[in-house]
C-alpha cells in the first residue's frame, strides 16, 4: 500500500512539477501574431466588401434578365410584329386616343438573340422560323375617312375651277377677258367706220 | 492589428485591445501543465497552448464578458487537450514520460523498475472512470483548488472531493492487486 501510494505521489508529482522548454512565451507570441496577421491579410476590408457585394448583385441581376428574356422571347417579337399585323384595325381606331407604346428593345438586339435561340419543338421552329424572317415595311395603309373627304375637296373640279378659288387669279384673269373684250370692242368701231364710208 | 512594442511582445488588438501578452505571460505556463497532465508530451502540450491563445484572439470581442479569465483559459486548455488527446492515443508518450520520472533513479535495474511501476500507475489513471480521472489530473495541477477544478468540469466542489477521494482509493487498490498479482 505504501509503495502504490508512494508510486501515485510520485506520478502527480512529475504532472505537478512538469515545465515547458524555455522561450515558450515567445513561441506562443509568435505563433499569435502569425494567426493574427493571417486572419488580418485573409480578410477582406469593408469597402472591397460593399464592392464585392456589388458585383455580385450586378452580376445577378444581369444573370436574372438574360433568364427572363430567354425564357419570354415570342413576346419581345410579337411587340415588333404588332404594328404591321394590326395596321388595317388601326384605321378604324385611329380616332381613339393612343396607347402607350411598351419599350421594346432595338431589331438588332433582338435579331441576336433570336439567333442564339434553339428550338426545342416543332411549334417553337415554326415560331422561331417566322421570326428569323427578313422584316419588311408594312404595307400602305388606306385612306381614313377624313383623308378621302380632304382629296374629294381639293380634286372636286377642273384644275383651272380650282385656281379660281385665288382671288390673284381671278382677279388677272378679269383683267386679261376685259383687255381682251376693249381689244374686240376697239376693233369693231374701227370695221363700222370702214363700212360706214361711201364705197366710190 | 498586431504589433511588437519595445523589447517586449505586446500584441494590440484594436477595438477592444487586448494586452494578449500580458495574457500569454501570466497563464502560459498554467495552461501548459494543464495540458500536460492530459497528454503527457511536452510539444503536444505547448500546441494546445498556443491553441488556447489563438482562441482568445479569434473570441476578443467577446473577451469583456467573461467574468474569471483564469477559468474560461484553463476550461479551454482542459477541452482542447481531451479532443487532442482523442485523436493521438499518446501510449508511447506515456511510456517516455514514465522514463523521464524514473531518470533520477541511479542504478540501471532499479531505473527499470522503477519505469515500470510508473507505466502502470499512469496505465491505471486511464482505465479509471472519466470523471475520476478528470478530477485526478486536474488535482495535479497545483495551481488549481477544488472551487476551479469544480468550474471546469461543471460539477460542485463537494462532487470534485468525492471523486478525487474515489479516484485515489480506486488507482490504490487497482494497483496492489496489480503487485500482488506479479
Amino acid at each position: 500500500m505504501i509503495h502504490s501510494e508512494e508510486a501515485i505521489g510520485k506520478v502527480l508529482a512529475g504532472l505537478r512539477d512538469a515545465e515547458a522548454s524555455p522561450g515558450l512565451e515567445r513561441r506562443i507570441m509568435r505563433a499569435v501574431e502569425a494567426h493574427a496577421s493571417q486572419r488580418q491579410a485573409a480578410k477582406p476590408s469593408w469597402a472591397w466588401s460593399v464592392a464585392f457585394a456589388g458585383v455580385m448583385a450586378a452580376c445577378l441581376l444581369i444573370a436574372i434578365t438574360a433568364i427572363y428574356r430567354h425564357v419570354h422571347p415570342s413576346t419581345q417579337a410579337q411587340q415588333q410584329v404588332l404594328p404591321a399585323a394590326s395596321a388595317e384595325s388601326t384605321q378604324d381606331a385611329s380616332l381613339l386616343p393612343p396607347k402607350p407604346i411598351a419599350p421594346t428593345r432595338t431589331p438588332i438586339r433582338i435579331a441576336a438573340h433570336v439567333q442564339k435561340v434553339q428550338a426545342v419543338s416543332a411549334e417553337e421552329a415554326v415560331l422561331l422560323s417566322e421570326m428569323r424572317a427578313p422584316s419588311h415595311p408594312a404595307p400602305a395603309a388606306p385612306l381614313t375617312k377624313e383623308e378621302k373627304l380632304l382629296l374629294r375637296a381639293v380634286h372636286l373640279g377642273d384644275p383651272q375651277v380650282t385656281a379660281m378659288l385665288d382671288p390673284e387669279e381671278r382677279a388677272r384673269q378679269a383683267a386679261e377677258s376685259e383687255a381682251e373684250f376693249q381689244k374686240f370692242a376697239d376693233l369693231s368701231d374701227d370695221e363700222d367706220q370702214e363700212s360706214n364710208q361711201p364705197t366710190e | 492589428m498586431a504589433a511588437i512594442a519595445g523589447g517586449g511582445l505586446v500584441l494590440e488588438i484594436a477595438q477592444p485591445e487586448i494586452d494578449v501578452a500580458a495574457l500569454v505571460e501570466t497563464y502560459s505556463r498554467l495552461l501548459f501543465r494543464v495540458a500536460h497532465s492530459v497528454l503527457r508530451n511536452q510539444a503536444e502540450a505547448e500546441d494546445v497552448v498556443q491553441d488556447v491563445f489563438v482562441r482568445v484572439i479569434e473570441r476578443r470581442r467577446s473577451l469583456q464578458s467573461i467574468r474569471d479569465m483564469r477559468v474560461w483559459l484553463v476550461r479551454i486548455a482542459w477541452n482542447l487537450a481531451l479532443d487532442r488527446k482523442r485523436r493521438i492515443r499518446p501510449v508511447q508518450m506515456d511510456e517516455s514520460f514514465a522514463e523521464c520520472l524514473a531518470a533520477n533513479t541511479a542504478p540501471a535495474d532499479e531505473k527499470l523498475y522503477e519505469s515500470q511501476r510508473m507505466k502502470a500507475v499512469l496505465r491505471e489513471i486511464e482505465r479509471l472512470p472519466r470523471a475520476e480521472r478528470h478530477v485526478l489530473l486536474l488535482s495535479a495541477v497545483e495551481e488549481l483548488g477544488t472551487a476551479e477544478i469544480a468550474q471546469v468540469v461543471g460539477r460542485s466542489e463537494s462532487a470534485i472531493r468525492a471523486l478525487l477521494f474515489r479516484a485515489r482509493t480506486r488507482l490504490r487498490e487497482r494497483l496492489e492487486v496489480r503487485g500482488g498479482e506479479r
